[in-house]
């Protein structure tokens, strides 16, 4: 009975051995690894932040598109690089991003241009009911035609940062913004023929003679244009 | 023979490793809201991807989306936005968060977030999520308290006005097991 027992531990303990040796294996060393590295440093406000950029990190040999069916390593905290997102897609691109910031910057000219622009158009076409007609005095004609110009030279100003801002490549103008790159089809050329045909109408009015001609669409063409160009800045300062 | 089927007796099961899972988003939706007084302004991404690893009870999600799928409507808006939100330099949003794989079976989960956006890193404690199970899939909504100078975004302004600091996420994410 004795001898059984004692055959039975021995061959338990044999047995316990062989599973703990089969058991072991080796550790597989786990790199955390993160597919999205800006191109400047993060200001991390998180001192342990799990995001780690690694200059060797795991490349994955089967293509980005089959990544996310794939299983997993062994590590815990998925990556970029497993939701499918290639190293191209979640790196910056500085030169990109300085092309946005020269964009902003020449269109927050444009904006503020064009808001002051506003003031002396809107003074032109109040002063405009005392520029014509047949007892004017020289001084409101000569207040209208200041206050065009200056007018004038203000829109070319906000026009020119408008033409001028880089465009982003890639991109498809959608939204408020499509009407109002529209009416500048209308206010554009309009800047450009109302201050001509009111040179034309000052002259012959200086000469003592009835507007006549051409000259006599200066009105109609400078409301038509300022009513672009206030349906243009309406168009990207309120929501219709 | 007999020492054979002795060792397969004594096979002890907990030796054995514990199984892991792991979750794949289905299909998700951000929506960003910006207040100003002149505007209400909405961006939305359809472009989430997501994955979960869970491992002895414990499951590490990532979730991110490019900055640049958001649309709000009108491509200028779009463009100022990533140029604010330096999007062309720090490309992806990511949120990472650890929950228990026990949360799969409530409604209601409280949540640690980490996010990082515009080149900086946030955490958010104790975020509320809804779960809906629908069939073995996870639908889980929420809304996520983000301000512009967590992030230290500048705030657009428009007419000289800015926007609102605060910057609210929603989100709507059906998660499936792998």
């Amino acid at each position: 009975m004795r001898m059984i027992q004692l055959r039975i531990a021995a061959l338990i303990g044999f047995c316990l051995f062989a599973l703990l040796s089969a058991a072991q294996t080796p550790d597989t060393p786990t790199s955390s690894q993160d597919a999205q590295k800006p191109a400047a440093a993060q200001d991390q406000k998180a001192p342990d932040s799990q995001d780690k950029t690694q200059s060797g990190s795991q490349k994955p040999s089967t293509p980005p598109g089959d990544l996310p069916n794939a299983p997993s390593s062994s590590k815990t905290e998925p990556s970029l690089e497993d939701l499918g997102f290639s190293a191209s897609q979640a790196q910056g691109d500085l030169k990109r991003q300085a092309l946005l910031d020269k964009r902003t910057h020449m269109l927050k000219i444009h904006q503020r241009l064009g808001l002051i622009a506003a003031i002396p158009i809107t003074a032109s076409v109040i002063t405009s009911l005392n520029a014509g007609g047949k007892n004017t005095s020289t001084a409101s004609r000569d207040l209208h035609a200041a206050l065009g110009g200056l007018a004038g030279d203000l829109y070319f100003a906000s026009a020119y940062y408008a033409i001028r801002a880089p465009r982003v490549p890639g991109t498809e103008t959608r939204g408020p913004i499509r009407f109002h790159k529209i009416m500048a089809w209308i206010h554009g050329p309009g800047m450009i023929a109302t201050p001509i045909l009111g040179i034309m109408a000052f002259n012959q009015k200086n000469n003592g003679e009835k507007v006549h001609g051409v000259a006599l669409a200066h009105g109609p063409v400078a409301i038509v244009t300022a009513g672009a160009f206030a349906a243009a800045l309406l168009s990207v300062s309120v929501k219709f | 023979m007999r020492t054979l089927a002795a060792c397969l007796l004594l096979a002890v099961p907990p030796l054995a490793p514990a199984a892991d899972s792991q979750w794949i988003l289905q299909q998700g939706t951000l929506t960003y809201h910006v207040s100003h007084p002149l505007h209400q302004s909405e961006g939305v991404s359809h472009e989430v991807r997501g994955k979960g690893i869970c491992h002895a009870g414990q499951c590490d999600f990532l979730i991110a989306v490019p900055v640049k799928s958001f649309d709000s409507g009108d491509s200028n808006r779009d463009l100022h936005m990533i140029q604010v939100t330096r999007g062309a330099q720090f490309p992806m949003v990511t949120v990472r968060t650890k929950l228990p794989e026990s949360a799969s079976t409530s409604t209601t989960i409280q949540a640690d977030l980490e996010i990082q956006f515009a080149g900086q890193t946030a955490q958010y404690k104790q975020i509320s999520f809804q779960l809906v199970t629908q069939g073995n899939q996870i639908h889980i909504t929420g809304t996520i308290p983000a301000t512009l100078t967590d992030f230290k975004i500048d705030p657009p302004t428009l007419l000289t006005l800015p926007v609102k600091n605060e910057m609210p996420v929603r989100v709507d994410l059906t998660w499936r097991p792998q």
